[in-house]
């Protein structure tokens, strides 16, 4: 190689890429735990799905039409409608049962808990909203009751309208339900969902439900068909088992309803994808710690910090290169650490009870799941640069390893023993927050795991401004200070 | 020995990370402590004679964090000697290799144990401030805690002593592996990991065989005054435990000592 006077910008920066890479596959202890951290991730995930057990299934579980587990629970009163036509209902009343108790017309395929519907509705915390299928949730006018409202079939299309007062209507949406019979049932409906209590005793967090009863009155109550027919007869039961039972009276065209239980997607509270990739991914994160304090720190111990100053003054690209490289390096063994795990535990997990209805069988391809695995390696990647930024600012490696588990591993443990309200903070202020990207399933009420206390993007979030922080004040230190 | 203990003694006196180190573990151990308390409110029961709160245990949560300075500290205290070369003068005043170890377990671990004191005294003493504040009181069914109450007294004594094993643990971990980075690594994983395994298993056995045969879960069973003989391992023999892990890092760590190459 010729002699060059120095160049800046990419070229250079290979260099320093390269010289960094060089620095990390030359240290076997460095290389052996970068295997180790992908054979180990995999093999915690095989023995702890092998230690799982979920009995959900034994239960009966409903599932709505996209195969998701739902709860479908409420009081029908409801009538065949042959053909296309509309429902109209005034809700004259709801009582305060629940912020999301439901009372308002139904268009649904039968009687059956789990099919198809498509539901005008008054909440008296959500407003007005027009919900199908378990996964539609449309707002409409957040005014209280009275209220008119009004389904109309057309083909597979049902639309729902709003009004004040029964003669200006507004749409609130559309919704399509495929391959809805030609006679559906449509009618009045009310649920409340159950009453969610969290408590603590013992020291530790316990989740209580009670049903709650939810009552509402109607009037100008009418089913209209395109086709001929002789009106209709109301009859009423309750969907599914509601924790209490439903009721009905009418009197000169005012109708009220009790009904209980709820009409919603009902995910379950284990999130089968987590619990294969968590336990593995809390072991590498140690491995992956004291690897990234370390590939700065040596620097410090040995004195190769001056050789590598030299060799190129300018610090900052130095730095940079240190956290491509190690960041790189952690992101491809953490793919395919978490790959192998979720691919390697989720068989094991379907044989001991966490397999559809209950679970719904998690595919590489969803968004959430694939979230979750890529997801993992670039929050892996990420610690790994902290780890970087902490050994370059405190050049100590016990005191920077000590430091980034205190604020990766320990919140997670006092998360368990605090109240959700203070888990939830903990969450939110640590870098601890950052595996919530391992989360497929939405967040319930009834979910008390460190990780389920924040959103999965946002939990990442907080990871990625520790990162930045850290690597920027080591950008600061390291130019200031003498190495 | 009493030249090699005034020798370890002067080493760790005189290195300016050992003050910050028992400073840590006395703020470390408070601070998380009057955190934790701060976090609890009886009004999260069903109803205040339903609670079953352990304040006691509570307000001693600190020592989770107060233990990782700890831990630092026992590995350092090894460690340190392989990373500065300072092994060799050591070794070449004190030949008997046991003797060295010993005497810096016999430092370590004193220190620690002051540090512990003086931590879990502040934990109790902010228990007292704090828990009546948050619903905790006479009336309610929580007398103000107290180290002349039996249970309590055994938790603050055990917490100490609990603290004093993790050092010894940690020092034996840093004899054997002779690694800074490696060492703080394995113990802090030893520690912490056992109880993260226990809350991600679903199955109450092994839920309960993780909690005996963690250092950390087994060592911390300790601290329970509330439904003591419901507790997968009892205060004392878990503690026990924790000194086996300790004992058996000591011994392997004193062999390697003697028989290999500094």
């Amino acid at each position: 190689m010729t002699d060059r006077p120095e160049v800046a910008g990419r070229d250079g920066f290979h260099r320093l890429l390269l010289a960094e890479w060089t620095k990390l596959r030359s240290v076997p202890r460095w290389v052996l735990t970068v295997v180790a951290t992908v054979v180990v991730t995999a093999l915690v995930a095989l023995l702890v799905a092998s230690s799982s057990n979920a009995d959900a299934n034994e239960h009966r579980v409903v599932v709505g039409p996209d195969g998701q587990p739902v709860s479908d629970e409420f009081h029908f009163v409801h009538q065949p409608l042959p053909g296309d036509g509309n429902v109209t209902a005034r809700v004259v009343t709801q009582d305060d049962s629940n912020a999301w108790a439901k009372a308002g017309v139904m268009v649904k395929e039968g009687t059956e808990s789990g099919s198809p519907y498509a539901a005008m509705m008054v909440t008296p915390g959500n407003g007005l909203r027009l919900q199908a299928n378990f996964s539609t949730d449309l707002a409409g006018a957040a005014e209280a009751e009275p209220r008119w409202l009004r389904l109309t079939r057309s083909g597979s299309e049902i639309t729902g309208y709003e009004s004040p007062d029964g003669s200006v209507w507004s749409k609130v949406g559309m919704v399509e339900l495929d391959a809805l019979p030609p006679t559906v049932e449509v009618g009045l409906f009310v649920a409340s969902p159950n009453d969610v209590q969290i408590h603590r005793q013992l020291g530790s967090i316990g989740v209580g439900e009670t049903p709650t009863a939810g009552k509402a009155t109607f009037d100008n109550v009418s089913v209209v068909s395109a086709q001929p027919s002789k009106p209709g007869a109301w009859a009423d039961l309750d969907v599914g088992q509601p924790g209490t039972a439903g009721a009905s009276t009418e009197s000169d065209g005012m109708f009220t309803v009790t009904g209980s239980g709820d009409v919603a997607s009902d995910p379950p509270d284990d999130d089968v994808v987590l619990i294969s990739l968590s336990p593995g991914v809390l072991v590498a994160v140690l491995a992956i710690v004291a690897l990234g304090v370390v590939f700065a720190t040596s620097e410090y111990n040995r004195g190769m910090i001056r050789t590598t100053l030299a060799a190129s003054p300018r610090r900052g690209p130095v730095l940079a290169a240190k956290a491509v490289v190690i960041g790189g390096t952690t992101f491809v063994a953490g793919l395919l650490a978490s790959v192998s795990a979720f691919l390697l535990a989720q068989p094991i997990l379907r044989a001991n009870g966490y397999g559809p209805p209950a679970f719904p069988e998690p595919s590489l391809s969803d968004g959430p799941v694939l979230r979750a695995v890529v997801g993992t390696a670039a929050a892996l990647a990420l610690i790994a640069v902290l780890s970087l930024g902490a050994g370059v600012i405190l050049r100590r490696s016990a005191g920077a390893i000590a430091g980034v588990l205190v604020l990766l591993i320990l919140p997670l443990l006092v998360a368990h023993a605090l109240p959700p309200g203070a888990a939830a903070w903990l969450m939110r202020l640590t870098p601890a927050g950052g595996f919530a990207i391992q989360q497929t399933v939405d967040r319930s009420e009834t979910a008390l795991e460190p990780w389920a206390m924040i959103g999965p993007w946002a939990g990442f979030g907080v990871l990625c401004a520790y990162t930045a922080v850290t690597l920027g004040v080591a950008f600061w230190l390291l130019r200031r200070r003498d190495a | 020995m009493t030249w090699a203990l005034q020798a370890e003694w002067t080493k760790l006196r005189t290195l300016p990370s050992t003050v910050w180190l028992v400073l840590g573990t006395v703020v470390g151990t408070v601070a998380l402590g009057a955190a934790a308390i701060a976090a609890v409110d009886i009004a999260q029961c069903p109803s205040p004679t339903e609670c079953f709160e352990d304040t006691t245990k509570l307000s001693l949560t600190g020592v989770w964090l107060g233990q990782v300075t700890v831990v630092v500290l026992g590995v350092l205290a090894m460690t340190g000697e392989y990373g500065t070369r300072m092994i060799k003068p050591t070794l070449a005043a004190v030949p008997e290799r046991r003797t060295v170890l010993v005497a810096k377990a016999v430092v370590v671990t004193a220190s620690v144990l002051v540090a512990g004191a003086v931590g879990v005294v502040g934990s109790i003493i902010a228990g007292r401030i704090l828990l009546p504040g948050n619903g905790f009181t006479v009336a309610n069914g929580y007398p103000p805690l107290s180290l002349t109450d039996g249970p309590t007294l055994r938790a603050a004594v055990g917490t100490v002593v609990y603290l004093g094993l993790v050092a010894l643990l940690s020092l034996g971990v840093g004899a054997v592996v002779r690694d800074t980075a490696s060492a703080v690594t394995a113990v802090l994983s030893l520690l912490y990991l056992v109880p993260l395994a226990a809350g991600l298993v679903t199955d109450p056995q092994w839920h309960d065989w993780l909690d005996r045969l963690g250092p950390m879960t087994a060592g911390l069973a300790v601290q329970a005054t509330e439904r003591v003989d419901q507790l997968p391992i009892g205060p004392w023999a878990g503690l026990g435990v924790l000194a086996a892990y300790a004992g058996a890092a000591l011994a392997v760590g004193a062999l390697v000592l003697s028989t290999r190459d500094a």
